[in-house]
């Protein structure tokens, strides 16, 4: 298939928080991180909140990425798009994977 | 090796052709030549010369096509750009991986709340407008191809092409596709304000026509926003509030809408689907407030004269009591002196 979004590892995803402008160009990695989570995220305790702005705002998209062990990421879909936030949030929640294999 | 499939081309060939000319009742004519070859040739020359094979035509060892209609992305196009141009009202939504199961529950509720919208009264001349509830679908596109579809439909006309010779104005043409590549995309085009939304998975509901009764009833199923497009309660509606029905109630997001050609946001859409009575109790409505408008002015006009008029017509009747007293003062005082002088002489 092509132009799959990426795949991210979403186990350690606690809670999203988004704020975009549908008709700002800059939002569409925003929304494209949104598509990216799964299916089941919301049955294995993932919180999504995501609220759309108004045409006339120029607000930057927000998005608001808390893990696990409690830390929270906020990323620009500007300037990483959504390749880079997905590097983003896979190497964090492959430090934790590394923390969840050598306790177990 | 002998052909896959036992038909020969050439009966195949001379089937088609006897199909499109037995219309034109040259077939009669063919036998004939057939029969007297020797004799005929330049006139069977001529015959042949205007037989030609249908537009249509394929060759019998062209197997049909084994893609489904909805993988052929030139089947999408078309029905794409026939869905623009028939349909006057559109909403995108957004569809975060939503399971087969949750969309059959959410297109549940919107038949549910469509099927509550009030049926379309007669009109003033007897006839009663088509119901459209039926006819609202939410369908999942192609994002792409549909950006595809609407730069065909905004840039591309086929009537300006006509006087090209061999050349097909169709949406799938050349000449269509030239026409797109080249055109420039000014920003306030109607392509130019929706190409942002054009983002990741998308899924658009389509009305026939423009009804802000359904329109309210559908963002208040599938966008609510209270207290205006309040979403169903629990008591009124159970199955709304069923857990599948809403994990995929909540994985859509309405990000924009295009009514008549012009592009709205959320906040537009709500505005639209407020409107009271429909486009008809719209239209009334500015009626008269044209009327009213004209009654302002001419209150306003007349309001200046009629108040100096009034304040005249005040102090009037004022002096006039004053004066009434003062002459009533009078008479009494000329009566007391009549009195006093009759009783000094």
């Amino acid at each position: 298939m092509h132009n799959q979004p990426p795949t991210m590892i979403t186990r350690f995803i606690t809670e999203v928080v988004t704020k975009f402008n549908p008709f700002s160009a800059r939002s569409r990695a925003t929304r494209l991180f949104l598509s990216s989570l799964p299916p089941d995220a919301r049955q294995t305790g993932i919180t999504i909140n995501n609220t759309v702005l108004p045409r006339t705002s120029t607000a930057p998209p927000l998005l608001l990425i808390k893990f696990k062990d409690g830390k929270e990421m906020k990323l620009d879909g500007e300037q990483l798009g959504i390749k880079g936030i997905v590097e983003e949030v896979d190497r964090h929640s492959r430090a934790l994977q590394k923390q969840a294999d050598l306790t177990d | 090796m002998p052909p896959r499939i036992h038909c020969s081309a050439r009966s195949s060939v001379s089937r088609a052709l006897q199909r499109t000319t037995s219309s034109q009742g040259l077939a009669a004519f063919l036998l004939q030549s057939s029969k007297n070859s020797s004799r005929h040739y330049a006139s069977a020359s001529s015959l042949l010369g205007s037989l030609r094979l249908p537009d249509n035509y394929i060759p019998p060892t062209q197997p049909p096509s084994a893609r489904k209609p909805d993988q052929r992305k030139a089947q999408l196009l078309r029905s794409y750009t026939a869905l623009l141009r028939s349909t006057p009202l559109i909403l995108f939504f957004q569809h975060n991986n939503v399971t087969f199961v949750e969309w059959a529950a959410v297109r549940r509720e919107l038949r549910a709340a469509l099927a509550k919208v009030p049926a379309p009264i007669a009109g003033p001349d007897g006839r009663v407008p088509v119901d459209i509830s039926e006819s609202i679908e939410l369908q999942v596109i192609r994002t792409r191809i549909f950006g595809i579809g609407l730069k065909i439909v905004e840039f591309f006309d086929a009537d300006a092409h006509k006087g090209q010779s061999n050349a097909y104005t169709h949406d799938l043409s050349a000449t269509a596709y030239e026409t797109i590549s080249k055109a420039p995309i000014d920003e306030n085009s109607m392509y130019g304000q929706i190409s942002p939304l054009l983002a990741g998975p998308l899924a658009v509901l389509t009305f026939p026509a423009v009804s802000p009764a359904h329109l309210a009833a559908v963002i208040s199923t599938l966008a609510p926003s209270p207290p205006a497009f309040p979403a169903p309660s629990r008591k009124k509606n159970p199955g709304y509030h069923d857990p599948i029905a809403q994990s995929g109630l909540q994985k859509l997001i309405l990000v924009g809408g295009r009514i008549d050609g012009k592009v709205f946001d959320q906040e537009g859409l709500r505005w639209v689907g407020g409107i009271e009575g429909g486009l008809d109790g719209l239209r009334s409505q500015l009626i008269s407030m044209l009327q009213s408008a004209g009654l302002g002015l001419t209150t306003a006009l007349e309001g200046q004269s009629k108040g100096l008029w009034l304040a005249l017509e005040g102090r009037r009747t004022q002096l006039e009591e004053g004066s009434g007293g003062a002459k009533k003062e009078e008479s009494e005082a000329a009566k007391e002196e009549k009195k006093e002088g009759e009783t000094s002489t």
